[in-house]
């Protein structure tokens, strides 16, 4: 008898399937987070730092360790307004 | 409703440049990001304490902004100098830590190697220690306990 191997080309196809996903899942995340893993978890705090260090280095998980802070830092704060007239 | 309805809250964000006025002293404030800032946070509780403490109890009293700009003046000033200390004298050890915290979603209890080099490095050059308040008596510290039940998955 000849090995049905049609039948584990589903197997095959599924597999590749997830692969891909999750593949590309990966690499989109860790693309939005400049190659680190994603921040869960995160609460009001973690919220308003990481706006801060958006302030400080443009992205949201941006990091830096020099004291002297860019020119402009004192006056780049980003306030949410809201129409009321 | 099958017209576009504008939102009431606005969707450019507003960014106002106007400086402070120039009756208030100016100080220059602290260009470090989230990272950095949790890897030193514990030494920056033992240097600045008294600074920190003012600042909290002013704040206690009223909490408008305007109110606590002095005591606020002096936190930064003494943070920075903390930072240029650190910088210093064990900027290895330092960029080590918070590396490793921004690898692990800013979690202490999964960088506990590098914390120890860098509790050390700060202990010998600047005599700081990390100090965990409201630890209770008899009990050890989380970050001196040799196999804690929650740690990395991996050595």
């Amino acid at each position: 008898m000849p090995v049905p191997w049609e039948a584990l080309i589903p197997f095959g196809l599924v597999t590749v399937m997830f692969g891909i996903s999750g593949t590309l899942l990966n690499v989109s995340t860790k693309a939005q987070n400049l190659g680190k893993p994603v921040r869960h978890n995160i609460d009001n705090w973690d919220e308003m730092m990481m706006r801060r260090d958006e302030q400080l280095t443009g992205h949201r998980r941006g990091q830096r360790d020099d004291p002297v802070p860019p020119p402009g830092f004192e006056t780049s704060s980003v306030w949410q307004t809201e129409k009321t007239a | 409703m099958s017209s576009y309805q504008p939102g009431s809250v606005q969707t450019h964000p507003y960014v106002d440049p106007t400086p402070l006025p120039d009756d208030i002293p100016k100080v220059q404030e602290l260009g470090v990001t989230s990272g950095p800032l949790k890897s030193a946070a514990f030494f920056i509780g033992a240097y600045c304490k008294e600074y920190n403490e003012d600042f909290m109890l002013c704040k206690a009293e009223n909490r408008d902004p305007g109110h606590c700009l002095k005591e606020g003046r002096r936190v930064t000033r003494c943070a920075t100098s903390l930072i240029n200390k650190m910088r210093e004298n064990c900027l290895s050890q330092f960029q080590e830590h918070w590396s490793c915290l921004e690898r692990n979603n800013q979690e202490y209890y999964l960088c506990r190697k590098p914390e120890r080099s860098l509790n050390t490095c700060m202990f010998e050059k600047l005599g700081l220690t990390k100090v965990i308040p409201g630890t209770p008596q008899g009990q050890k510290p989380i970050h001196e306990v040799e196999n804690p039940v929650f740690k990395a998955i991996q050595k």
